[in-house]
């Protein structure tokens, strides 16, 4: 029962990761590559760690699991976050399909204020 | 959060006595812990709206975990198949939630759920700009992001 | 069977730090190299999960923690990097 647990897991995680990679490759610009690297990515390790705590089944060792599951699940959107932001900054194209982007032209690249373009409305809440 | 605590030392006394420290027995405490506070509710103040808030939290994960199934599927098989049928764009959706911490917890999610990535919030807190994959219905997109913010501020308000 | 699904997946993360690799090496610009840089750390967190199970020394899970510690530090580093200066011909 643990060993077909550990397996399911470690085969979704590896596979994760390997569609990930794909998607990294295959994708035509740099927010729908950093798609494929924050959830599949991140899910793929966080699902391999999960199957060496499933596999060990110490108290420890899921401690630990836990915390690096918690750890890499809270920070993959912070850094996806930083280097989209990061992107608008540096000038990085979008591709070309790309149907819409309201966020062209609402940073200001001396103070790095981001407009929300409601500025003279009334705040509802 | 404090009558979650109590909860939660609850279920610890309770595997204590017991004295048998499995995943199911901590579960079984809780759950436990739970009755016992939702009959003191009405009692104590500082537990006020605790026994409504668990099942709230318990449907909101629930619904969560189903959506990451649903969409890491959609992403997948658009990630591997030959001719994908992606359409992207970056909207601003306009917050109801106010505090860093609902924002926060919100923006998470959002990127953590696949086909959406939340890019950044506008310095003022009012709009959060979101990349998609699947821009082609647009109101049925905003209403997808709306439906988790109702769940999130469900649970931390 | 666990044996099999073990060097299986090795198969897998091994092609996709292929995949990974190319994606550093060819840009275009600097933060897609970033976003492979950050694939690859994770592929790495998950060398050492299975490699922890393939060998049975727990221990080795400390070295997933470090890596990713490190991994979010580079790339919130690299981030601030591109956003606030540096010569801009990546």
């Amino acid at each position: 029962m643990t060993e077909l647990l550990t397996t399911a897991l470690l085969l979704l995680g590896g596979g994760l990761m390997l569609i990930a990679a794909i998607g990294v490759v295959r994708m035509p610009d740099l927010l729908m590559r950093m798609h494929a690297t924050t959830k599949a990515g991140t899910l793929g390790a966080a699902l391999t760690v999960a199957a060496v705590a499933v596999h060990f089944a110490e108290a420890a060792v899921t401690a630990r699991a836990a915390a690096i599951i918690l750890f890499i699940v809270l920070t993959a959107p912070v850094a996806a976050h930083a280097i989209g932001r990061a992107s608008y900054f540096a000038g990085v194209a979008l591709w070309q399909g790309t149907t819409r982007d309201d966020l062209r032209g609402k940073y200001d690249a001396d103070n790095h204020t981001l407009y929300s373009g409601l500025e003279g409305e009334e705040d509802p809440d | 959060m404090i009558p979650f605590a109590w909860n939660i030392i609850l279920a610890v006394l309770w595997v204590m006595l017991t004295a048998e420290l499995t995943v199911l027995n901590l579960l079984f405490g809780f759950v436990l812990g739970y009755l016992v506070l939702a009959t003191v509710q009405s009692q104590v103040p500082a537990l006020d709206g605790y026994a409504q808030w668990v099942p709230r939290l318990i449907g909101f994960l629930l619904f969560y975990l189903w959506e990451i199934v649903k969409a890491n599927a959609r992403v997948a098989y658009d990630v591997v198949r030959p001719q994908w049928g992606i359409q992207p764009g970056v909207v601003g959706v306009p917050l109801e939630a106010s505090s860093d911490g609902e924002i926060t917890v919100l923006a998470n999610l959002i990127t953590l759920t696949p086909g959406t990535l939340s890019l950044d919030v506008s310095s003022d807190r009012r709009v959060l700009y979101i990349h998609t994959m699947y821009i082609a219905d647009e109101a049925a997109f905003c209403e997808e992001i709306k439906a988790l913010e109702r769940h999130v501020l469900g649970v931390m308000r | 069977m666990l044996g099999l699904a073990v060097d299986a997946v090795f198969a897998m993360i091994c092609l996709a730090l292929g995949l990974a690799f190319y994606r550093l090496a060819q840009g275009p610009r600097l933060p897609s190299r970033v976003v492979a840089l950050e694939l690859i750390t994770s592929l790495v967190i998950g060398t050492v999960a299975v490699y922890a199970i393939k060998s049975g020394v727990e221990e080795f899970l400390d070295v997933a923690i470090v890596t990713g510690l490190l991994g979010f530090m580079a790339t919130v580093g690299f981030a601030r990097y591109i956003e606030k200066g540096g010569p801009r011909n990546d």
